[in-house]
């Protein structure tokens, strides 16, 4: 009975697997999806073979009164199937989703995946479209030759690179008698950091005097300065006051204060495991960048130089999500 | 998300819509309650719409149900029966509307609404009321769109559009499987209606109890002829063979009392140039059928009584169309058997003294028996006989008496039932015979028309020789009767058609009026004769006459052929919307640029930014290219347009 079981479970598994293969063959991964003929797939809903069924019940009432417009009828509604069955695959056809990246997390969150669904037909729009995963669901209705901005939400559980799962489209419209439905594979993954932990007892060992500079970190300091805008500057740090008087656009510059260069050192923490270290080191990343200090990282095999800022945040918190990994060396 | 599994505020005000416009049909046959009922659940459910009212919870929604079941039982007595289950089917639809919640109820509710629309077919199949439920059909699919769309999205206002449109192009492949999908018989038998509104003819006569003959414009039946119409004088609709004088009415000799030799008729030797007209009987849960003698109908389930007459074995339920070939030339049974003679001289004696008397005063002069139904003919004509509707009274025995020497005043059947007794008092075989007379020609499709004001009855008397001819006493008092129609026979008297006010008849002076009445009765015509009574004889011929020989290969290539009715012009529309790319002028001069640059061999990939284009190229392009001059502008133009907001 067991080895039934399992072997019915590994049967369900393999062709579960065959099913998913001949998936991505069929619909490969792509970062813009124009739903074509051969991606949709059409299929009557439940109310569809409710609806087949008062059709029975219509043409037997038909047959039996020998009534011709109880036959007209019936048959007219018949036909109205499927016309529909035209109708709803029309409602999905040369729909285009493009995937617009994904915001990174840390794991237990939601990841969120921005999609924009356009639609090509200048006089037909795509009415009541879902968009599916496991845990997330929207509908949109898109003009015709217009476009909707979405976001779908994932919940992601470890660190590394989460890739988008298999988003299915589906839709009933116009008469939920048919459900005409696709699976797109988007060229898309969102970055999961480490989940950053506290540590109490942190000292930095090797931490190292640096010069007095300008920086473009705003902080509790004078203002130094400007220079010309450079593109990547933040929007809050250029001088609008000026700009609105005309001038060129310019970028404030503060001083900083006399820095201490910290280093981040995969070495110096306490004893633990490789996922606690690295929590450990999220932890700090995140601390020192929220006090605006200049810090640099240090892994077994990989070294970020000191810097500050968000861009520095980033940088660090990339190498910790991707330590370890093979998709992160590779990159 | 949940807001997906429940009913789309929107769609309710459409269920509802239908719901009602459904159940407006079946007014007539439900009682009063159970339209009650769908009013107090529709209210009830606006007002939960509203938020004003809490849906009932469970147990009284199951008292309504129990108390809806009780109520029907009370009413009907039974659940048997087509006005019951229609009723049932009500009650059950006016009760969902009320726990409508979920949007799965939304599509139950209108897949009960399809039915009920085929439940108005098995009352009534004209074309009003067939357009009108082709409208029910177009609310219910509207209300089937509605569930379907997206709540939160933009409310549009398309959606009956995109019904009609839908239903329209379904039509095509309806007709041809509504000609091709073969009509087979009931596979089990169904309850039928109770026969409410039962219009007509009655199987008695006995008109001294009638003192107001309220006599309506509605259709009796249409005959359409397939070549000339006879004169209206010749018009006479045999329906029922009155020979039994039974308790002071005449009816008709029932089946068991014929004895076994009586039985099967004897089709007469047809002679002379005959009839041919297909007859649509409106419903008249009456087991006779009319038809000009002598009449022989190949039509199924038809059969000929042994006095001539059609007849259908189950009451005409709905309406019956059937052909009948005519020779009204026919000499109708030469030979009277002693048993039918015995009969059709049967009238008690000494009941009507005064006018025993007289007519065998009478028949001494004349003993031909010609001679003396022309007398009998001639004393009506002479001595002062009133045609009239509102005739007096006569509830004694001695009818023929008191209508012959005191009254005077009365309709045909009062001249029929005295003609016919006088004839019986002297050993003349006479019988009644009921129908209609005349109608009115509708030139438009050469059919006649004929109402319930032209019932009439009038006299068969036997002669040697000749058989069973028609004689008509009424003609004799008031010829324009038989010649124009009961209207002539009317003039000036207030009675005609004071029943129905509001019958287009009334307007046929107006001569555009009249022109639309008779288009329309014609289109009626076609209508019932060709649609509701499609069967499948007609449909063998209609085949036959269009492909020689049946196949089910033909069956197939029809259907499939329409079904690229619909799909090429949808793939046309599909198709074509692909190249509708709208480009602003400056793009289009962009792109034109860009082919040109194609031919030079400089391509352009996709998505490339146009400035970026525009410097790679500079590099391939000769010096003063009047190509990269166009290019350039053409590029700056994009960008001023793209910056502008």
């Amino acid at each position: 009975m067991l080895s039934q079981t399992r072997q019915q479970g590994g049967l369900k598994k393999f062709l579960l697997q065959r099913y998913r293969r001949w998936l991505s063959r069929r619909l490969p991964a792509a970062r813009t999806i124009t739903l074509e003929q051969r991606r949709l797939f059409i299929f009557p809903s439940r109310q569809g073979f409710l609806f087949a069924f008062t059709l029975l019940l219509m043409l037997l009432t038909a047959i039996n009164y020998q009534n011709n417009l109880a036959y007209g009828l019936t048959f007219w509604l018949a036909m109205l199937f499927i016309v529909a069955v035209h109708f709803t695959h029309a409602n999905l056809l040369k729909m285009v989703i493009t995937s617009m990246g994904a915001e990174s997390v840390y794991p237990g969150q939601q990841a969120e995946f921005f999609f924009r669904i356009s639609c090509t037909s200048p006089r037909r729009g795509h009415h009541a479209v879902k968009l599916i995963w496991s845990d997330s669901e929207v509908m949109i209705d898109v003009p015709a030759a217009g476009e909707v901005d979405v976001s779908l939400h994932h919940k992601v559980n470890s660190r590394g690179w989460f890739e988008a799962p298999r988003l299915r489209i589906e839709s009933t419209y116009p008469l939920g008698l048919l459900r005409c439905w696709s699976f797109a594979q988007f060229d898309v993954r969102a970055l999961v950091w480490p989940k950053p932990v506290s540590i109490n007892q942190w000292t930095s060992p090797d931490t190292e005097k640096a010069s007095v500079g300008f920086s473009e970190q705003e902080g509790l300091d004078d203002l130094m300065g400007f220079r010309n805008y450079r593109v990547g500057d933040a929007p809050r740090l250029i001088d609008w006051r000026s700009h609105a008087r005309g001038q060129p656009l310019q970028t404030k510059l503060y001083s900083l204060p006399v820095q201490e260069d910290h280093w981040l050192d995969w070495h110096n923490l306490g004893a633990g495991s490789v996922e606690q270290r690295l929590s450990w080191l999220c932890w700090l990343v995140l601390q020192h960048h929220q006090r605006g200090e200049n810090f640099g990282l240090r892994l077994p095999d990989a070294e970020l130089s000191v810097a500050a800022g968000d861009r520095q945040r980033d940088l660090a918190l990339r190498a910790l999500a991707l330590y370890g990994l093979s998709e992160g060396r590779a990159e | 998300m949940i807001s997906g599994e429940q009913l789309p505020r929107r769609s309710l005000l459409w269920l509802i819509a239908c719901q009602i416009a459904v159940m407006l049909p079946h007014l007539e046959r439900v009682p009063l309650w159970v339209v009650m009922i769908y009013l107090a659940t529709a209210l009830w459910r606006l007002q939960m719409f509203r938020q004003r009212a809490e849906m009932p919870n469970k147990w009284l929604r199951l008292l309504l149900g129990i108390a809806g079941a009780t109520l029907l039982f009370i009413s009907y007595g039974t659940f048997v029966g087509l006005e019951p289950m229609v009723a049932l089917l009500l009650v059950a639809a006016a009760l969902k509307i009320l726990e409508s919640i979920r949007e799965r109820d939304g599509y139950l509710l209108v897949f009960l609404g399809f039915f009920i629309c085929v439940t108005h077919f098995i009352f009534i199949q004209t074309l009003p009321a067939t357009l009108y439920t082709v409208c029910c059909t177009g609310l219910l699919v509207t209300a089937l769109i509605t569930l379907n769309q997206n709540p939160s999205g933009g409310i549009s206002n398309r959606e009956p559009a995109l019904a009609i449109k839908m239903l329209t192009l379904a039509v095509p492949m309806m007709v041809v499987l509504f000609f091709l999908f073969p009509r087979i018989g009931p596979i089990w038998s169904v309850p039928s209606s109770s026969g409410q509104g039962k219009t007509g003819m009655s199987d008695f006569l006995r008109p001294g109890a009638v003192t107001k003959l309220g006599r309506s414009a509605d259709v009796a039946f249409r005959a359409g002829f397939s070549d000339v119409i006879p004169a209206n004088s010749a018009l006479y609709w045999r329906g029922l063979v009155l020979s039994k004088f039974d308790e002071g009415a005449w009816r008709t000799l029932q089946w068991r009392e014929l004895p076994v030799s009586e039985r099967q008729g004897v089709p007469p030797e047809v002679f002379g140039d005959p009839l041919q007209y297909r007859v649509l009987l409106e419903p008249t849960q009456q087991r006779w059928l009319y038809g000009i003698a002598y009449a022989k109908s190949p039509t199924a389930g038809v059969y000929e009584a042994s006095d001539y007459r059609l007849g259908v074995v189950n009451p005409v339920e709905f309406q019956f169309g059937y052909d009948v070939t005519s020779w009204p030339a026919s000499v109708l049974q030469p030979n009277l058997s002693d048993w039918r003679r015995r009969v059709e001289t049967e009238f008690p004696k000494g009941i009507n003294p005064l006018t025993e008397v007289w007519v065998r005063d009478l028949r001494r002069q004349y003993s031909n028996d010609r001679d003396f139904v022309g007398a009998l003919l001639n004393y009506f004509r002479t001595q002062p006989f009133f045609y009239t509707l509102e005739p007096p009274e006569i509830l004694s025995s001695d009818f023929v008496d008191q209508f012959i020497f005191n009254s005077r005043r009365g309709f045909c059947e009062h001249f029929a039932y005295s003609f016919v007794a006088m004839l019986r008092m002297v050993g003349i075989p006479a019988r009644i015979v009921a129908g209609y007379q005349g109608g009115e020609v509708n030139p438009l499709n050469n059919t006649v028309v004929v109402r319930q004001f032209d019932a009439h009855a009038w006299a068969e008397v036997w002669m040697d020789g000749e058989g069973w001819i028609r004689v008509d006493p009424t003609a004799a008092v008031s010829p324009s009767r038989i010649e124009f129609g009961l209207e002539a026979a009317l003039e000036g008297a207030s009675g005609f058609l004071s029943d129905s006010i509001i019958s287009a008849y009334r307007f046929r002076g107006i001569r555009v009026l009249n022109w639309m009445r008779l288009r329309y009765d014609a289109l009626a015509f076609g209508w019932q004769s060709f649609i509701v009574s499609f069967d499948s004889a007609r449909q063998i011929e209609l085949l036959r006459g269009w492909f020689g020989e049946i196949k089910v290969s033909w069956f197939v290539t029809l259907l499939l052929g329409s079904w690229a009715a619909i799909l090429l012009p949808l793939m046309l529309w599909l198709s074509r919307e692909r190249s509708v790319q709208r480009l602003l002028p400056e793009e289009r001069r962009f792109v034109d640029l860009c082919s040109r640059l194609e031919q030079r061999g400089l391509h352009r990939p996709f998505g490339e930014a146009p400035l970026r284009t525009l410097r790679r190229v500079r590099e391939h392009l000769p010096e003063g290219d009047p190509l990269y001059g166009a290019l350039e502008d053409a590029v700056a133009n994009l960008y001023a347009k793209a910056s502008k907001p």
